[in-house]
């Protein structure tokens, strides 16, 4: 890897951060846990559309774990780290099949993906099936989330690798 | 069909069997008996229709919960955590439990897990 590359990769690190830090400020609309935008989500596609996957892993895991240093919540981390692992395997794998027109669902998916993540290691930490009810609820707010950072994405992907 | 439709069919397609999952949950009865369990270990049973007002103290690790049921409605009132997810879940309802992730503490109706619907 180019000293260039790691450079852009390290900017990038530092825009997603800030905007994962920006998004804690926003106040919660709906009471249910684990509904956000994910925010963040659009430096990751574009990522996996410009970078290599290990690349792209690098970017990421290094501002989940960042974040949560940032934000103080370290029990949150786990549950980032799940849903991320998740959601960057299902959508490197996807990035086979979704060309540059069908980015947004990429995100779609992988907004579905990092839900279930959660959702596993909450039912494993709490040893309770019951948490399961919460799934629906996140999917759907997921998908919705997801194509909306989907086509942001998509539309900064287009015009900044246009040259 | 192009590769578009698809996609559009797959993402309307996990919407709706979320909507009909909530749908599902959402239109459940309430039970009557309320469960209060920590890391997976069964601490109360109570029927709320007939318990009288109280509030519930559990602890874990040093951190307290505080319980409150009031006219047959259950919330928590008190947690010793960063977030509060808990306390903005509000009322219990009967499709999704009240939570609280770093205390381990799950506040649920007793029909609502999976075994209790197959019964």
């Amino acid at each position: 890897m180019d000293v260039k590359r790691l450079t852009k990769l390290g900017l990038l690190t530092c825009l997603a951060l800030i905007i994962f830090i920006i998004e804690l400020r926003i106040p919660d609309i709906v009471p249910i846990p684990g509904v956000k935008l994910g925010l963040a989500n659009i430096v990751t596609v574009y990522c996996i559309y410009t970078f290599t996957p290990a690349e792209t892993a690098m970017m990421l895991f290094s501002r989940i774990l960042l974040g949560a240093l940032f934000s103080g919540n370290l029990m949150a981390l786990w549950y980032s780290i799940a849903g991320g692992v998740l959601c960057f395997a299902g959508m490197v794998l996807l990035r086979r099949i979704a060309d540059e027109k069908n980015i947004w669902f990429l995100s779609v998916i992988g907004a579905v993906l990092h839900n279930i993540g959660q959702i596993t290691v909450a039912m494993i930490v709490l040893k309770s099936k019951t948490v399961i009810g919460y799934l629906p609820f996140l999917l759907i707010s997921g998908c919705i989330a997801g194509l909306f950072t989907g086509i942001s994405a998509q539309l900064i992907t287009k015009r900044l690798n246009k040259n | 069909m192009n590769r578009r439709k698809v996609f559009i069919i797959i993402t309307a397609a996990i919407m709706l069997v979320s909507a009909a999952w909530c749908a599902y949950l959402m239109l459940r009865p309430a039970g009557e008996n309320i469960i209060i369990s920590q890391d997976g270990k069964e601490l109360y049973r109570i029927d709320i229709t007939r318990t009288p007002d109280r509030n519930i103290e559990v602890e874990y690790e040093g951190r307290k919960n505080i319980i409150e049921i009031k006219d047959g409605e259950v919330r928590m009132q008190h947690a010793d955590c960063p977030d509060h997810i808990c306390i903005e879940t509000g009322r219990l309802r009967p499709d999704t439990p009240i939570v609280c992730l770093p205390n381990r503490l799950v506040i649920e109706y007793e029909n609502s897990t999976v075994d209790g619907t197959a019964r």
